[in-house]
Protein backbone atom coordinates (compact mmCIF):
# COMPACT_ATOMS: atom_id res chain seq x y z
CA UNK A 1 0.00 0.00 0.00
CA UNK A 2 1.04 3.62 -0.30
CA UNK A 3 2.74 4.83 2.86
CA UNK A 4 2.65 8.57 3.39
CA UNK A 5 5.55 10.30 5.17
CA UNK A 6 3.72 10.25 8.53
CA UNK A 7 3.01 6.53 8.17
CA UNK A 8 6.72 5.99 7.60
CA UNK A 9 7.78 8.00 10.61
CA UNK A 10 5.24 6.18 12.75
CA UNK A 11 6.20 2.72 11.49
CA UNK A 12 9.85 3.43 12.18
CA UNK A 13 9.04 4.54 15.72
CA UNK A 14 6.75 1.63 16.68
CA UNK A 15 9.15 -0.86 15.14
CA UNK A 16 12.37 0.45 16.68
CA UNK A 17 11.32 1.80 20.03
CA UNK A 18 7.88 0.81 21.24
CA UNK A 19 7.34 2.39 24.66
CA UNK A 20 6.40 -0.11 27.35
CA UNK A 21 4.00 2.24 29.07
CA UNK A 22 0.33 1.86 30.03
CA UNK A 23 -0.47 4.55 27.41
CA UNK A 24 2.08 3.70 24.69
CA UNK A 25 0.30 5.52 21.86
CA UNK A 26 0.25 8.75 23.86
CA UNK A 27 4.01 8.41 24.44
CA UNK A 28 4.60 7.80 20.73
CA UNK A 29 2.39 10.75 19.87
CA UNK A 30 4.35 13.01 22.20
CA UNK A 31 7.62 11.90 20.60
CA UNK A 32 6.31 12.58 17.08
CA UNK A 33 4.10 15.58 17.77
CA UNK A 34 1.02 13.59 16.73
CA UNK A 35 -2.22 13.32 18.72
CA UNK A 36 -2.70 9.96 20.46
CA UNK A 37 -5.95 9.45 18.55
CA UNK A 38 -4.17 9.85 15.20
CA UNK A 39 -1.42 7.41 16.25
CA UNK A 40 -4.06 4.78 17.04
CA UNK A 41 -6.05 5.43 13.87
CA UNK A 42 -3.02 5.25 11.62
CA UNK A 43 -1.75 2.05 13.26
CA UNK A 44 -5.19 0.46 13.04
CA UNK A 45 -5.34 1.32 9.34
CA UNK A 46 -1.83 -0.08 8.73
CA UNK A 47 -2.97 -3.21 10.55
CA UNK A 48 -6.18 -3.56 8.51
CA UNK A 49 -4.17 -3.22 5.30
CA UNK A 50 -1.76 -5.91 6.42
CA UNK A 51 1.36 -3.74 6.71
CA UNK A 52 1.47 -4.35 10.46
CA UNK A 53 0.87 -7.97 11.43
CA UNK A 54 0.73 -7.12 15.11
CA UNK A 55 2.42 -5.32 17.98
CA UNK A 56 3.60 -7.98 20.39
CA UNK A 57 6.51 -9.35 22.39
CA UNK A 58 8.92 -11.04 20.01
CA UNK A 59 10.36 -13.99 21.87
CA UNK A 60 13.82 -15.48 21.73
CA UNK A 61 13.53 -19.01 20.29
CA UNK A 62 15.25 -20.37 23.42
CA UNK A 63 12.43 -18.95 25.56
CA UNK A 64 10.01 -21.12 23.63
CA UNK A 65 12.01 -24.26 24.35
CA UNK A 66 13.61 -24.29 20.91
CA UNK A 67 17.13 -25.68 21.09
CA UNK A 68 17.72 -26.85 17.50
CA UNK A 69 16.91 -25.35 14.17
CA UNK A 70 17.79 -25.97 10.60
CA UNK A 71 17.21 -24.74 7.09
CA UNK A 72 16.22 -27.32 4.53
CA UNK A 73 16.51 -26.97 0.77
CA UNK A 74 14.74 -29.31 -1.65
CA UNK A 75 14.77 -29.83 -5.38
CA UNK A 76 11.09 -30.16 -6.14
CA UNK A 77 9.70 -30.82 -9.63
CA UNK A 78 7.74 -27.75 -10.72
CA UNK A 79 4.47 -29.61 -11.10
CA UNK A 80 4.71 -30.98 -7.56
CA UNK A 81 5.65 -27.71 -5.85
CA UNK A 82 2.28 -26.86 -4.26
CA UNK A 83 1.64 -30.39 -3.13
CA UNK A 84 5.05 -30.68 -1.43
CA UNK A 85 4.82 -27.16 0.06
CA UNK A 86 1.48 -28.11 1.62
CA UNK A 87 2.99 -31.19 3.28
CA UNK A 88 5.85 -29.07 4.68
CA UNK A 89 3.40 -26.45 5.97
CA UNK A 90 1.55 -29.02 8.07
CA UNK A 91 4.37 -29.10 10.62
CA UNK A 92 4.23 -26.68 13.57
CA UNK A 93 8.02 -26.56 13.74
CA UNK A 94 8.11 -25.08 10.24
CA UNK A 95 7.94 -21.30 10.58
CA UNK A 96 9.20 -20.21 7.16
CA UNK A 97 8.61 -21.90 3.83
CA UNK A 98 9.47 -20.19 0.55
CA UNK A 99 9.81 -21.02 -3.08
CA UNK A 100 13.07 -19.54 -4.36
CA UNK A 101 14.96 -19.16 -7.61
CA UNK A 102 17.53 -21.78 -8.43
CA UNK A 103 18.14 -25.45 -8.62
CA UNK A 104 17.03 -26.02 -5.03
CA UNK A 105 13.67 -24.33 -5.21
CA UNK A 106 11.93 -24.98 -1.88
CA UNK A 107 13.49 -23.60 1.31
CA UNK A 108 12.03 -24.02 4.78
CA UNK A 109 13.11 -23.82 8.41
CA UNK A 110 12.43 -26.39 11.10
CA UNK A 111 12.72 -25.59 14.82
CA UNK A 112 12.48 -28.19 17.56
CA UNK A 113 13.19 -28.84 21.23
CA UNK A 114 16.23 -30.93 20.31
CA UNK A 115 18.22 -32.50 17.50
CA UNK A 116 16.37 -35.79 17.70
CA UNK A 117 12.93 -34.23 17.24
CA UNK A 118 14.30 -32.07 14.45
CA UNK A 119 15.68 -35.03 12.54
CA UNK A 120 12.47 -37.01 13.04
CA UNK A 121 10.42 -34.15 11.56
CA UNK A 122 12.77 -33.80 8.61
CA UNK A 123 12.78 -37.53 7.91
CA UNK A 124 9.00 -37.63 7.99
CA UNK A 125 8.73 -34.68 5.58
CA UNK A 126 11.20 -36.30 3.18
CA UNK A 127 9.42 -39.65 3.35
CA UNK A 128 5.94 -38.20 2.85
CA UNK A 129 7.01 -35.88 0.05
CA UNK A 130 8.86 -38.74 -1.71
CA UNK A 131 11.59 -36.29 -2.69
CA UNK A 132 14.80 -38.39 -3.02
CA UNK A 133 17.23 -37.73 -0.13
CA UNK A 134 19.82 -36.78 -2.76
CA UNK A 135 17.63 -33.78 -3.59
CA UNK A 136 17.47 -32.57 0.01
CA UNK A 137 19.99 -30.39 1.85
CA UNK A 138 19.87 -30.24 5.64
CA UNK A 139 21.71 -27.07 6.70
CA UNK A 140 21.71 -26.72 10.50
CA UNK A 141 22.82 -23.53 12.22
CA UNK A 142 26.43 -23.44 13.33
CA UNK A 143 26.39 -19.88 14.61
CA UNK A 144 23.93 -17.02 14.69
CA UNK A 145 25.41 -13.63 13.83
CA UNK A 146 22.17 -11.72 13.56
CA UNK A 147 18.43 -12.08 13.85
CA UNK A 148 16.77 -8.69 13.77
CA UNK A 149 13.83 -8.36 11.42
CA UNK A 150 13.49 -4.60 11.32
CA UNK A 151 13.28 -2.41 8.27
CA UNK A 152 14.08 1.13 7.32
CA UNK A 153 11.11 3.22 6.29
CA UNK A 154 12.66 6.66 6.14
CA UNK A 155 15.37 6.39 3.52
CA UNK A 156 13.28 6.58 0.35
CA UNK A 157 13.61 10.33 -0.23
CA UNK A 158 17.29 10.76 0.52
CA UNK A 159 18.54 7.52 -1.02
CA UNK A 160 20.60 8.67 -3.96
CA UNK A 161 21.30 5.19 -5.24
CA UNK A 162 24.90 5.02 -4.16
CA UNK A 163 26.27 2.24 -2.07
CA UNK A 164 26.49 3.08 1.56
CA UNK B 1 10.13 -16.24 33.99
CA UNK B 2 7.35 -17.01 36.46
CA UNK B 3 3.78 -18.06 35.77
CA UNK B 4 2.49 -14.45 35.64
CA UNK B 5 5.20 -13.56 33.10
CA UNK B 6 4.13 -16.51 30.95
CA UNK B 7 0.50 -15.44 31.18
CA UNK B 8 1.36 -11.87 30.16
CA UNK B 9 3.22 -13.23 27.12
CA UNK B 10 0.34 -15.59 26.37
CA UNK B 11 -2.17 -12.72 26.50
CA UNK B 12 -0.10 -10.34 24.34
CA UNK B 13 1.67 -12.61 21.86
CA UNK B 14 -1.05 -12.27 19.20
CA UNK B 15 -0.87 -8.50 19.42
CA UNK B 16 -2.09 -5.70 21.65
CA UNK B 17 -4.97 -3.46 20.58
CA UNK B 18 -4.87 -0.01 19.04
CA UNK B 19 -6.69 1.55 21.97
CA UNK B 20 -5.68 4.05 24.62
CA UNK B 21 -4.89 1.41 27.24
CA UNK B 22 -3.80 -1.70 25.33
CA UNK B 23 -2.47 -3.49 28.43
CA UNK B 24 -5.68 -3.10 30.42
CA UNK B 25 -7.10 -6.39 29.15
CA UNK B 26 -4.11 -8.42 30.37
CA UNK B 27 -3.98 -6.50 33.66
CA UNK B 28 -7.63 -7.25 34.40
CA UNK B 29 -7.33 -10.92 33.51
CA UNK B 30 -4.34 -11.29 35.83
CA UNK B 31 -5.65 -8.92 38.52
CA UNK B 32 -2.52 -6.81 38.46
CA UNK B 33 -1.95 -3.18 37.43
CA UNK B 34 -1.10 -2.09 33.90
CA UNK B 35 2.13 -0.67 35.34
CA UNK B 36 3.08 -4.13 36.52
CA UNK B 37 2.28 -5.65 33.12
CA UNK B 38 4.59 -3.25 31.30
CA UNK B 39 7.26 -3.45 34.03
CA UNK B 40 7.30 -7.23 33.68
CA UNK B 41 7.52 -6.98 29.88
CA UNK B 42 10.46 -4.61 30.29
CA UNK B 43 12.18 -7.05 32.65
CA UNK B 44 11.61 -9.93 30.22
CA UNK B 45 13.32 -7.83 27.59
CA UNK B 46 16.28 -7.11 29.85
CA UNK B 47 16.54 -10.81 30.73
CA UNK B 48 16.63 -11.77 27.04
CA UNK B 49 13.42 -13.82 27.12
CA UNK B 50 11.81 -11.23 24.85
CA UNK B 51 14.10 -10.09 22.05
CA UNK B 52 12.11 -6.91 21.65
CA UNK B 53 8.59 -5.64 22.06
CA UNK B 54 7.34 -4.13 18.87
CA UNK B 55 5.83 -4.44 15.49
CA UNK B 56 5.91 -7.40 13.17
CA UNK B 57 5.67 -6.02 9.67
CA UNK B 58 4.78 -7.66 6.40
CA UNK B 59 7.59 -6.38 4.19
CA UNK B 60 5.72 -6.87 0.92
CA UNK B 61 2.84 -4.71 2.13
CA UNK B 62 5.37 -2.06 3.12
CA UNK B 63 6.73 -1.79 -0.44
CA UNK B 64 9.69 -4.10 0.22
CA UNK B 65 8.97 -6.46 -2.63
CA UNK B 66 12.25 -8.38 -2.89
CA UNK B 67 13.22 -11.05 -0.36
CA UNK B 68 16.78 -12.12 -1.12
CA UNK B 69 18.50 -14.95 0.65
CA UNK B 70 22.18 -14.81 -0.18
CA UNK B 71 24.40 -17.84 0.30
CA UNK B 72 28.10 -17.05 0.57
CA UNK B 73 31.14 -19.28 0.33
CA UNK B 74 33.49 -17.87 2.97
CA UNK B 75 36.90 -19.38 3.79
CA UNK B 76 36.65 -21.13 7.15
CA UNK B 77 39.15 -18.85 8.89
CA UNK B 78 37.28 -15.72 7.76
CA UNK B 79 33.72 -16.66 8.77
CA UNK B 80 33.77 -14.88 12.15
CA UNK B 81 35.01 -11.60 10.68
CA UNK B 82 32.79 -11.67 7.59
CA UNK B 83 29.74 -12.67 9.65
CA UNK B 84 30.33 -9.75 11.99
CA UNK B 85 30.58 -7.27 9.10
CA UNK B 86 27.42 -8.56 7.45
CA UNK B 87 25.55 -8.52 10.77
CA UNK B 88 26.46 -4.85 11.17
CA UNK B 89 24.71 -3.92 7.95
CA UNK B 90 21.20 -2.51 8.49
CA UNK B 91 20.22 -4.11 5.17
CA UNK B 92 20.64 -7.59 6.67
CA UNK B 93 17.87 -9.03 8.87
CA UNK B 94 19.30 -12.54 9.29
CA UNK B 95 22.89 -13.72 9.23
CA UNK B 96 23.78 -17.32 10.08
CA UNK B 97 26.66 -19.68 9.63
CA UNK B 98 25.41 -23.11 8.56
CA UNK B 99 26.91 -26.52 8.01
CA UNK B 100 28.12 -27.36 4.53
CA UNK B 101 27.68 -30.70 2.76
CA UNK B 102 31.01 -31.63 1.20
CA UNK B 103 30.70 -32.38 -2.48
CA UNK B 104 27.11 -31.14 -2.62
CA UNK B 105 26.82 -27.71 -1.00
CA UNK B 106 29.73 -25.45 -0.18
CA UNK B 107 27.99 -22.28 1.01
CA UNK B 108 28.47 -21.63 4.72
CA UNK B 109 27.16 -18.12 5.41
CA UNK B 110 23.55 -17.03 4.88
CA UNK B 111 22.07 -13.53 4.87
CA UNK B 112 18.55 -12.31 4.22
CA UNK B 113 17.75 -8.85 2.85
CA UNK B 114 14.35 -7.27 2.24
CA UNK B 115 14.55 -4.59 -0.43
CA UNK B 116 12.32 -2.47 -2.65
CA UNK B 117 13.02 -4.53 -5.73
CA UNK B 118 15.53 -6.98 -7.18
CA UNK B 119 17.83 -4.27 -8.55
CA UNK B 120 17.98 -2.61 -5.15
CA UNK B 121 18.73 -5.96 -3.51
CA UNK B 122 21.49 -6.82 -5.99
CA UNK B 123 23.11 -3.44 -5.47
CA UNK B 124 23.15 -3.95 -1.68
CA UNK B 125 24.46 -7.49 -2.03
CA UNK B 126 27.27 -6.28 -4.30
CA UNK B 127 28.17 -3.71 -1.64
CA UNK B 128 28.37 -6.46 0.99
CA UNK B 129 30.56 -8.49 -1.33
CA UNK B 130 32.93 -5.56 -1.80
CA UNK B 131 32.98 -4.73 1.92
CA UNK B 132 33.94 -8.30 2.85
CA UNK B 133 35.93 -9.40 -0.18
CA UNK B 134 33.72 -12.49 -0.53
CA UNK B 135 33.16 -12.89 -4.24
CA UNK B 136 31.54 -16.30 -4.41
CA UNK B 137 27.86 -16.11 -3.65
CA UNK B 138 24.39 -16.75 -5.00
CA UNK B 139 21.30 -14.60 -4.58
CA UNK B 140 18.13 -16.64 -4.16
CA UNK B 141 15.03 -14.48 -4.48
CA UNK B 142 11.79 -15.80 -3.08
CA UNK B 143 9.10 -16.19 -5.69
CA UNK B 144 6.30 -17.53 -3.51
CA UNK B 145 5.69 -17.44 0.24
CA UNK B 146 4.03 -20.60 1.55
CA UNK B 147 4.43 -19.90 5.26
CA UNK B 148 5.86 -17.16 7.44
CA UNK B 149 4.95 -16.99 11.10
CA UNK B 150 6.51 -16.80 14.58
CA UNK B 151 8.41 -19.97 15.45
CA UNK B 152 6.40 -20.84 18.54
CA UNK B 153 3.94 -19.81 21.19
CA UNK B 154 4.02 -19.48 24.95
CA UNK B 155 1.62 -21.84 26.68
CA UNK B 156 1.02 -21.17 30.37
CA UNK B 157 0.32 -23.99 32.81
CA UNK B 158 -3.30 -22.97 33.02
CA UNK B 159 -5.78 -20.46 31.65
CA UNK B 160 -4.75 -16.96 32.78
CA UNK B 161 -6.97 -15.29 35.33
CA UNK B 162 -7.11 -18.32 37.60
CA UNK B 163 -3.83 -17.57 39.36
CA UNK B 164 -3.96 -15.07 42.22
Amino acid sequence: MHLDPLDRVLLQQVQDDFPLDPRPYRVIGEALGMPEQEVMERLARLSRRGVIKHIAPILEPGSLGIRSSTLVAMRVPKERMHEVAAIVNEYDGVSHNYRRDGDYNLWFTIAAAGDEELLRTLEEIVRRSTIPPGDVLNLPVVRRFKLDVRFRFLEEEDDDGRDR
Amino acid sequence: MDEIDKEILWLTQDGIGFEERPFLHAARRLRISEEEVVARLRRLGEAGVVRRFGTRINPRKADLMANAMVVWNVPEDRVAGVGAVMAESPDVTHCYERRTIPGRWKYNLYTVLHCRDKADALRRVAALSRATGVAEYRVLFSTEEFKQRPSGRIEPAQEPGRVQ
